[in-house]
């Protein structure tokens, strides 16, 4: 906790484009190396707007505080550069890219990481998406398969978490990956996440869900509350135990007060 | 460079263009010059050319008959592309109007497959050219430029499949336009005896030109019973390049006829592409992919003639379109009286992703019988932002993120195509363009 953090968040205020209202009030996070923070909160409290923030999505905008990510301003880095930088985002809701497979996509992705003139060796390449998808259990014929494209919840979840491993990111912002998981495929994410965690102890993971069950898996070092766009509780993973049992209702009553 | 003098498209380039040629197609050349002559220019105001303003893009009066070109053998860059290719059953190539190699393949030749210069084999009488040569596919009486190329084509590809002879690997043609400023007419023949099988490329390849250069092609092919044909056309002249095409398919019972059209260069391209099922079981899948920038035009006027009962025909046009480019697809399911039972789809999409490409989309159906399954749909859209913005979150600069969107909407239509070395082939030429763009 002493190092400097490699996410810094402080005083963020964001909100869509063109919107005058701020769906994030003010918040603030300090994510070390090698940390894993859980964010939980109410639907509709701004977790998603955050993780889009930090990704860059061109949808919304910050308009207040700063994102600081291993000392440099993300807020002014295209979203391409963020990521070949180091951020990495499992999304709620990913898109689906007709035509274009996963593979094709992945090794568009690491080349696009190469200096100008340097090319990806594709049998490396292939080596590492074997690899990777033998670790999280899949069939070697997904790779072959359209980004996404009329994938059910279950395998678009799974599909971020291959693309997570084959990237390796220094920072994974998780939106909601466990949701709509069954049991078995929690289990392949967790062991995914942990697995690149092991790898690189210095990858922090900021973990967006609803439920306690995946931090079972994914133990966190601290959880936050965000309750209407801000951080209205941060602790240690007990939180998520409290939350589990008695809800939202009491952050929105002490809020509202 | 040898250059005649200045003749322009006029009654003395039909008489030089047949001067060789036997009295049967020398009467023919000028029965339709007279048809040409008689015919006005197509203009805008007819529904089929309202978005292809011919008598504006085409300077009639400047254009000059080509006149064939360097027996030296093909230049550089279409033998680049011939590089490209698998092995093939045959090659033929010819250079501004003429062809100036053709090969084939020995067992193929002993099995009776004939690959000739389209002209020599008119000269030499060879059985089927006289019969099938602008009659029942493309005639002159099919419109203007139909006539004007039986008045005036120089050259072109005889191929002949005898009855039950399959030949598995590809024949293809090369051509190469180097001259500016000229009109190049070719004609292509086709025919595939009953249960034979055979499949076709023809590809065009030009340098930039400063001024218009038309290259007009008609194209007829016949699938006799039980025949598998394919047809492929890669348009991929260079600025400059006018390309207008008349292409007619006739599927015969149980044949299958499929062609693609692979429009990415020259300046405009117009094909009109009719197939008829006249047979029942008969089959043609109809592909087409267009790719355009800068200012671009591609029109595509497509007509699916439902002649024979319980006979299909599937369509899917795909375009991406950039800069000021503009695509144009206009296509008619023509169900006619007593085709009962026909299976008949008709798409048509389009990618826009630039502000100032227009796409124009116009399907439409014509039945005259009842118990018909059909279907048409068209879209226009844009790149999907949370497409690219998924594909930047990974890494991708924008300018590869687009590139790679637009190959997986085009893509869709390669998939289909079950012809090895084609679909390779034209992604690499999708590719090697998008990085201009
Ligand atoms: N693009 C947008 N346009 C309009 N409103 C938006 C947009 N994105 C977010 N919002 C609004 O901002 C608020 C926060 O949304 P956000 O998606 O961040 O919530 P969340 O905490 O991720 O919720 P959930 O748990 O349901 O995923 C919601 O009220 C939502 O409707
Ligand atoms: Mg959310």
């Amino acid at each position: 906790m002493s190092d400097s953090p490699i996410l810094a968040v402080k005083g963020l205020r964001a909100g869509v484009a063109d919107e005058d209202l701020d769906i994030l009030k003010g918040v603030d996070l300090a994510l070390g190396p090698g940390e894993v923070h859980a964010i939980m909160g109410p639907n509709g409290s701004g977790k998603s707007t955050l993780a889009k923030v930090i990704a860059g999505h061109p949808g919304y905008e910050a308009r207040g505080g700063s994102v600081e990510f291993g000392g440099e301003d993300l807020l002014e880095m295209e979203p391409d550069e963020r990521a070949r930088a180091g951020v990495f985002m499992a999304f709620q809701y990913p898109a689906e890219i007709p035509g274009v497979s996963i593979a094709n996509f992945l090794r568009t992705a690491l080349q696009s990481r190469l200096e100008d003139g340097e090319e990806l060796d594709l049998f490396d390449f292939q080596e590492l998406l074997m690899e990777r998808m033998e670790l999280l259990g899949m069939d070697a014929s997904f790779a072959e398969r359209h980004v996404n494209d009329g994938f059910s919840g279950g395998e678009k979840k799974r599909n971020e978490i291959l693309q997570m491993a084959v990237l390796k990111p220094a920072l994974a912002v998780m939106d909601e990956t466990d949701s709509g998981l069954d049991i078995d495929a929690l289990q392949v994410v967790a062991r995914g996440v942990n697995a690149l965690r092991e790898e690189n102890p210095e990858m922090s993971v900021l973990l967006i869900t609803h439920y306690q069950r995946v931090l079972s898996h994914i133990v966190p070092d601290t959880v936050h509350v965000v309750v209407d766009g801000r951080i209205v509780e941060s602790g240690g993973p007990e939180v998520a135990l409290e939350l589990e049992a008695q809800g939202y209702e009491e952050y929105r009553k002490a809020h509202a007060a | 460079m040898r250059r005649g003098t200045r003749r322009g498209i006029c009654r003395e380039a039909v008489l030089e263009a047949g001067a060789a040629d036997p009295a049967w197609l020398r009467a023919r050349r000028e029965e339709a010059w007279e048809i040409y002559g008689a015919m006005p220019l197509p203009s805008t105001r007819s529904e089929e050319w309202r978005y292809t303003d011919v008598g504006r893009m085409l300077p009639f009066d400047e254009l000059e008959p080509a006149e064939g070109g360097a027996a030296s053998g093909p230049p550089g860059e279409l033998r680049r592309a011939m590089e490209q290719d698998r092995e093939s059953a045959g090659r033929i190539v010819d250079v501004d109007g003429r062809v100036v190699s053709v090969e084939l393949d020995g067992a193929a030749a002993a099995q009776g497959v004939v690959l000739s210069s389209l002209r020599e084999a008119a000269r030499a009488g060879v059985h089927g050219v006289e019969s099938l040569l602008a009659t029942d596919a493309v005639p002159a009486s099919d419109g203007k430029f139909p006539a004007l190329n039986a008045a005036l084509w120089t050259d072109g590809v005889f191929l002949y499949v005898p009855r039950g002879v399959r030949v598995d690997r590809t024949v293809r043609l090369s051509r190469w336009v180097s001259r500016p400023g000229t009109a190049t007419f070719t004609r292509i023949l086709v025919v595939a005896e009953e249960a034979s099988r055979i499949s076709f490329v023809d590809e065009i390849l030009s340098p930039g030109f400063d001024s218009v250069t038309l290259a007009n092609t008609a194209v007829e092919i016949f699938s006799r019973r039980g025949a598998q044909v394919q047809y492929v056309s890669l348009q991929r002249m260079g600025r400059g390049g006018f390309y207008l095409a008349n292409q007619r398919t006739l599927a015969e019972r149980d044949s299958t006829l499929d062609t693609l059209n692979v429009a990415l260069g020259g300046s405009a391209g117009r094909v009109d592409l009719n197939a008829r099922l006249l047979g029942p079981g008969a089959n043609s899948d109809m592909l087409g992919l267009y790719f355009g920038d800068a200012d671009q035009h591609f029109d595509f006027n497509t007509s699916q003639d439902h002649v024979a009962p319980n006979a299909r025909s599937d369509l899917l046009y795909k375009g991406a379109l950039d800069g000021a480019a503009r695509g144009v697809f206009r296509g008619v399911i023509r169900v006619h009286e007593g085709a009962q039972g026909t299976d008949a789809y008709q798409t048509n999409r389009n990618l826009i992703l630039s502000d100032r490409a227009v796409a124009t989309s116009l399907p439409n159906l014509e039945i005259e019988a009842d118990d018909v399954r059909c279907s048409h749909g068209a879209t226009v859209g844009q790149l999907d932002a949370e497409a690219l913005f998924y594909l930047m979150s990974r890494g991708l600069e924008r300018e590869r993120a687009e590139r790679l969107v637009v190959l997986g909407f085009l893509g869709e239509v390669l998939s289909r195509l079950p012809l090895g070395g084609v679909a390779d082939k034209v992604s690499r030429a999708i590719e090697a363009k998008l990085r201009h763009v």
